[in-house]
């Protein structure tokens, strides 16, 4: 009794001691800061004469000049010291591994803190047992990930010292006031995870299990803060504020935070980051299913594809919206920026993200549909799939079509314009809203069929429920490429607005169909077990495709993002002056990007392999494939 | 059979007011025209 009262104190301390970490930056901020607001007071007491005031590029509000201007650099040895190679390839190629490390080591904590709490909750106890093995596997993978995220960091901080010092010196004077937050936060989060992870056996129930899903809540809110502070030097770098017209610091670092594009950022990287997470551990289960040689190990590995895929996908399907905000906001910021990334010069990689995208959901739902035949009943849906695989080609078409074409000028001619006379037409953004729309619908109908597919309902209404349920996904259809046609037959500046009634039609089938399809099939009838493990190979290599082409879109976006600030370092502050301040081919860009994924794919396989060494596997209770006896996740699935 | 085509038309009446509900308030709060097209 004394043991358990001494080990919950412990927790309690434990516990504390973390949000204390957490608290810890913000408190030890204050004085800075307040040093930071009082500073300019302090000039001003010593004479109105030395007080220079500016105005911010952003906010337009004044404020006391309290940091120099953005150095003018010249291309030599003294701003671009550099090797015999492209310093902005090698700049590029650390950048973009750590971020693939760092989105990986933020969405797999988030994973754990779901599956541990569904481990909780779930009144079966072999059930219970399987999510909290599987949460401590993930985050067992995590731990050695972090650690090659912090090395990759320290290196990405020496390319930056190394190869752009005139650059990095001036981000860093801009930031000082919240560096120290910054690397803070960043050691509060190793305490954190390192006491999460090994206090994993010593919490094991009641109470002191909630303490431990209490700390992975705090690992989350550190990590979450982290990118957040993160996304804010991009974001100044792509729409700066709280300096003036020479870059010189006005003394609001919030100003300097909250830029005009930070809000939409983190929003997009938080749901990309857990899209790309999701991706890569179904891409481990399914590689582990695939090597597997015993039913009971294809059952672990299939049941933690799906359950890896599921919570990617969750992310996923609201990632479109995200990134059209993000597109929105650029366009409220710079037109000139949108212009050069939508229908400029980086408008073909547009192009090749929309079929990313595009191979992202057929990806999915080609994954939900071989996934219903693990299950027993689930046969009466295979033949109506024949008209979503239509549906979704259909979308896909519209939504990669190209409005206008790179041609040469004998082509340009021969075609009679810019616009091909009928493809032309489809290139258009109401069109291509209508395309994905119709594609994120097709998923969410797939995932409906998937949550029912070995149920029958036996509520009194389910007749009733069906019949609904079929008509309000035929009327959002009908809906979104209603308003995809209305588009072209009224001005522009009405058209723009079509976007949000269009996604809220969509999002009207997730919030409304999945509680109502959830409502009626509680207490339904089981026409079989799920059968883990007894899915086809091909539906694994499907996973496989899903984590690859998220890690080579989450490439090609940040080059996207990154490469729209043209010949600048700070957007309009400070300008690139180095031998490489221009835009690479694409043929260039595409081939980097697929270096990148590579070399992240050889070296997470590493980290899996060294993760796999150590690692248990919770026992199977009942021998999947024998009906009604194989486990089955919450809910059903 | 009688009842599937009540249900059918009840379902009918509900999803198409809630979507042009949606169309028109989503539309009208971004100070926008939905029946642009309708009223020229």
């Amino acid at each position: 009794m004394g043991r358990v009262a001494g080990k919950k104190l412990f927790s309690i301390m434990a516990l504390c001691a973390m949000v204390g970490l957490l608290l810890l930056p913000i408190a030890v901020s204050l004085p800075s800061l307040a040093i930071g607001a009082d500073a300019p007071d302090a000039v001003k007491k010593e004479g109105e004469a030395t007080v220079e005031k500016g105005r911010d590029v952003y906010y337009k509000t004044e404020g006391i000049v309290v940091g120099a201007p953005a150095p003018k650099t010249v291309d030599g040895p003294k701003d671009y010291p550099r090797y015999n190679f492209e310093s902005r390839v090698l700049l590029w190629f650390a950048n973009q591994q750590h971020l693939y490390y760092g989105s990986f080591v933020l969405a797999v904590p988030i994973f754990c803190m779901v599956i541990e709490f569904m481990g909780m909750t779930t009144k079966d106890k072999a059930m219970a047992k399987r999510y909290d093995q599987l949460a401590h596997d993930f985050i067992k993978i995590s731990l050695t990930a972090y650690s090659l995220t912090a090395i990759l960091g320290g290196i990405l901080i020496f390319t930056f010292l190394t190869l752009y010092p005139a650059f990095f010196g001036y981000l860093s004077s801009i930031f000082r006031p919240v560096m120290h937050i910054y690397a803070l936060m960043f050691v509060a989060e190793s305490g954190t995870l390192y006491i999460y992870y090994y206090g994993w056996d010593k919490m094991t129930d009641g109470f002191l299990k909630w303490i431990h899903l209490s700390m992975s809540v705090v690992l989350n809110v550190i990590g979450t803060l982290l990118m957040f502070l993160a996304n804010s030097w991009i974001g100044f770098m792509m729409s700066p504020a709280g300096v003036d017209e020479q870059g010189r610091y006005l003394g609001n670092i919030w100003h300097v935070i909250h830029t005009a594009l930070w809000n939409p950022l983190n929003v997009h990287r938080i749901l990309g980051n857990m899209a790309f997470g999701g991706g890569v551990v179904a891409a481990y289960a399914a590689y582990k299913f695939l090597a597997s040689k015993t039913d009971e190990d294809r059952a672990h590995y299939d049941w933690m594809g799906y359950i890896a895929m599921a919570l990617g996908v969750a992310f996923l399907i609201p990632l479109p919206f995200a990134g059209y905000w993000l597109m929105r906001e650029v366009y409220a910021y710079r037109q000139q920026m949108g212009i050069t990334l939508m229908g400029g010069l980086l408008a073909w990689l547009f192009i090749i993200q929309a079929t990313m995208i595009g191979i992202l959901f057929l990806s999915t739902n080609y994954y939900l549909w071989q996934a219903l035949g693990r299950m027993r009943g689930a046969e009466k849906y295979q033949r109506y799939i024949k008209y979503l695989v239509f549906v979704l080609c259909c979308g896909f078409l519209v939504f990669i079509t190209p409005h206008t074409i790179v041609m040469s000028p004998a082509e340009l001619k021969a075609m009679g314009g810019q616009q091909h006379p009928v493809l032309g037409n489809y290139g258009v953004m109401s069109a291509k809203n209508g395309g994905i729309n119709v594609i994120i619908t097709t998923t969410i109908l797939s995932f409906v069929w998937y949550m029912r597919g070995n149920k029958l309902s036996t509520v009194s209404w389910s007749k009733f429920g069906n019949i609904f349920m079929g008509v309000f996904f035929g009327c959002a259809y009908v809906n979104i490429i209603w308003l995809a046609i209305y588009g072209y037959y009224i001005p522009a500046n009405v058209r723009v607005g079509l976007s949000v009634p269009q996604v809220a039609t969509t999002l009207s089938c997730l919030f409304f169909m999945f509680p109502l399809n959830a409502a009626m099939m509680k207490g339904a009838k089981q026409m079989g077990a799920i059968e883990w493990g007894k899915i086809s190979v091909r539906s694994q290599y499907a996973l496989i495709m899903l984590a690859t082409a998220f890690t080579w879109m989450m490439g090609l976006m940040g080059y996207i993002r990154s490469s729209v600030r043209l010949f600048w370092h700070v957007n309009e502050i400070m300008r690139d002056n180095s031998p490489w301040a221009y835009t690479h081919t694409v043929g260039f860009a595409a081939n980097m990007i697929s270096f990148n994924v590579l070399f992240f794919w050889v070296s997470i396989l590493f980290v899996f392999w060294l993760g796999s060494l150590g690692m248990k596997k919770a026992p199977v209770e009942a021998k999947a494939g024998v009906p009604g006896g194989a486990p089955q996740p919450a809910g059903g699935h | 059979m009688g009842m599937t085509i009540v249900y059918v038309v009840v379902s009918l009446v509900i999803c198409i007011a809630y979507f042009t509900a949606v169309d028109h308030f989503l539309m009208e709060s971004q100070g926008l025209d939905y029946w642009y097209l309708f009223r020229k």
